[in-house]
């Protein structure tokens, strides 16, 4: 515990806690932030010694040496949006900064967007059982702890009973001029029984910067709501990603996830949910292209708590320069799952000798009548393949590239929006690391 | 067309060609018979330039430039073309676009303008009927679950698509049954033309019944031993390879020189 007492990040960053107001919002909220801030301060930064972040070191982060409040006496500028990855039916909220515009937009009968605090007005019942229910401690926590103690920007969206809500772009950047900054952020989608929903979060700048972003989501899907999320992460290299995703599913719900990771410099996404209901089903689907020196972490966790569920985790990597991948994909099948059906794959094409992908991973069976499969692969192109390729006209550079991005294709062939899918296989062409 | 002066060459270190000599004139077929383990596919893959196959010594000719010196992308560009004995299977890249983007290629690097996506479909079209092959073999990924006589059609269907002056069949026939055996030799009798020649490879004679070669050639240990016209496959189809090994060779060239 003194190592990370000691740490001077931990230190800053629990002095930045002190340093500000925590009295907003009702006494359950400020007990729950300064238990959070004890918890993080306890717990420190993970380190290689802590088993979920053995393979994603922490040192860009430290590096960065970002305040985790807005530093003062500076007027920070929006930041630059870019493109929108796509069109979104029910509107775009643009998040600068780590910040909640002034405005959200209107939306359409049976969507609701609420910056966190009126969502705790609005739900308060609900969003104190969820705010409550997130696992804290340990340094593996340690993240979501600190996201739990400075909680004060978020966004809840709630969509009403049986009301299809269209598609939601979320768009996250940073101004390239702003101070270091951690930006903690929490997300709540609360999917009334029958209820529709997509969001797209498209996490990019404009320009360079350096910055970081800490982003706890949680989900609540009650009986046959259907979510899709599809993460777009194309930052510049100074840019630190931390995502924390728990999803509880009710009987007969479907979770999507599809994400895609471009850029960034540290990313790692947690990606947990629950089948808690009869027939509940989550794809998880990423791909990620990765060159120089980024750092792209997916760790997967599904829990099967409900007989005849299904779950799949399909990943694909591409890894040149120096870069980084690692992915752990977790099942757990509780004892009385019975008739669950579990699917993963996680394949890698490393391209450059100095690449490394860490890849894991875990089934753990305590129901009966299971199907389950996995398979995890880290390797190189096929010569033979280039060799064909070539012998038909097109240049080895050709080839490789055709191959690879064949190799990613197989992530956005599993998207059902096929103009999306169309232009993330673009946006994954264009990321292939050159010639190494 | 092609010659092949004293060819040597290597497979991790070992000698496979032992001084092959092989001249062939525009518009001809030629066959190149011989046992396993002769060099036949050695053969195809040196002219086509696939990695680990080391030329050590000797020379190969085509249309007056050296191949040897080239990339495999450049000889395919020049009309090289090599029909594979396992076709590869690509799973993700779309037999279409493959395709299209090979042709492109070749037609960039002998400076003619790109086909659009509607001129190329529309060739496309015209190569499928005279093939038999169905549209549906287009649209899937190349070679990726491909049945064994789907592969080999796919095979005469890109050199129908790419229209090389030189193709080598390496073991087109192996793993056919009859009926695609006819279908893909159909195939290639419609390509046969003044100046487009051809190297078909092969272990047996019954391929010879359907494309009829000019000269058959026969390999054993790396070299061309005989020499001959289609009755020459019919010969050795009859003694077998054995009695090539034999010392029977001697006597047929006799027998051809008479």
């Amino acid at each position: 515990m003194n190592t990370s007492v000691t740490n001077p990040l931990v230190a800053k960053w629990s002095s930045d806690f002190h340093s500000v107001d925590q009295q907003q919002g009702p006494g359950w909220m400020r007990e729950l932030r300064e238990s959070a801030a004890a918890q993080f301060g306890a717990a420190g930064l993970p380190s290689r010694k802590t088993e979920a972040w053995k393979y994603t070191p922490v040192r860009m982060l430290e590096k960065l040496d970002p305040s985790a409040i807005r530093p003062a006496g500076r007027d920070w500028q929006d930041a630059a949006f870019p493109e929108p990855v796509c069109e979104a039916s029910a509107g775009l909220v643009n998040i600068s900064n780590g910040f909640l515009p002034e405005h959200l937009p209107d939306t359409t009968t049976g969507l609701t967007l609420l910056p966190l605090a009126q969502g705790v007005e609005a739900f308060e019942e609900k969003l104190q059982s969820l705010l409550d229910s997130v696992q804290l401690d340990g340094a593996a926590k340690t993240f979501t702890a600190l996201n739990t103690a400075f909680l004060d920007q978020g966004l809840v969206i709630h969509v009403g009973e049986n009301v299809n809500a269209g598609s939601l772009l979320i768009r996250w950047a940073f101004s390239g001029e702003a101070p270091a900054q951690l930006s903690n952020f929490r997300m709540i989608l609360l999917l009334e029984p029958g209820a529709e929903l997509e969001i797209i979060e498209q996490f990019e700048s404009a320009g360079e910067s350096a910055s970081a972003l800490n982003v706890v989501t949680q989900v609540d899907l009650a009986e046959g709501a259907v979510l899709g999320h599809v993460r777009v992460q194309r930052e510049s290299d100074g840019v630190v990603l931390l995502t924390s995703t728990s999803v509880e599913q009710a009987a007969g719900t479907r979770y999507r996830y599809n994400g895609f990771d471009l850029g960034g410099g540290l990313v790692r996404h947690e990606l947990y949910t629950r089948l808690a209901g009869r027939g509940a089903e989550a794809d998880f689907n990423g791909a990620f292209v990765l060159d120089r020196k980024r750092l792209v972490d997916n760790h997967v966790s599904v829990e099967h708590a409900s007989p005849a569920c299904s779950s799949t985790q399909f990943f694909r990597g591409v890894l040149g320069g120096s870069s980084r991948g690692v992915f752990n994909g977790r099942a757990l099948i509780q004892p009385g799952a019975d008739e669950s059906s579990v699917k993963q794959s996680n394949a890698n094409l490393l391209l450059s000798t100095l690449a490394e992908m860490d890849t894991k991973p875990e089934l753990e069976i305590y129901a009966d009548e299971v199907e389950a499969s996995h398979g995890a692969t880290v390797g190189q192109l096929d010569e033979t393949a280039i060799f064909y390729l070539r012998s038909r006209g097109l240049s080895d550079a050709q080839a490789r590239h055709m191959l690879t991005a064949a190799f990613c294709h197989a992530v956005t062939d599993r998207l059902d929006d096929r103009s999306l899918a169309e232009r993330l296989s673009g946006m994954l062409d264009e990321a292939m690391p050159g010639d190494a | 067309m092609l010659e092949i002066r004293n060819l040597h060459a290597t497979v991790g270190g070992k000698p496979i060609l032992k001084g092959l000599n092989l001249e062939i004139a525009d518009g001809e077929i030629h066959a190149i018979m011989g046992p396993n383990g002769a060099g036949k596919s050695t053969l195809g893959n040196v002219i086509a330039g696939r990695d680990g196959y080391e030329v050590t010594a000797g020379e190969v000719i085509y249309r007056g430039k050296n191949l040897l010196e080239l990339e495999p992308e450049e000889r395919a560009c020049e009309g090289v073309f090599l029909a594979f004995q396992y076709p590869v299977e690509i799973p993700g890249v779309n037999n279409t676009y493959f395709l299209r983007a090979a042709l492109n290629a070749q037609r960039k690097y002998r400076g003619e303008s790109e086909l659009d996506s509607m001129q190329f479909l529309k060739l496309v079209r015209e190569k499928l009927q005279i093939l038999h092959i169905s549209d549906d073999l287009m649209h899937r990924a190349v070679n990726e679950g491909f049945s064994g006589g789907e592969k080999k059609r796919n095979e005469i269907f890109q050199m129908a698509v790419l229209q090389p002056s030189l193709a080598i069949l390496d073991e087109t026939d192996s793993g056919l049954d009859i009926d695609a055996l006819r279908l893909v030799a159909e195939g290639v009798n419609r390509l046969r033309s003044e100046d487009r020649s051809i190297i078909v490879i092969t272990h047996y004679q019954r391929l010879l019944d359907h494309i009829v070669p000019d000269v058959v050639h026969v390999l054993a240990d790396g070299k061309i031993v005989a020499s001959g016209d289609a009755k020459l496959a019919l010969k050795l189809e009859e003694e077998g390879y054995t009695w090539l090994e034999q010392g029977g060779i001697q006597a047929l060239n006799v027998e051809i020189r008479a």
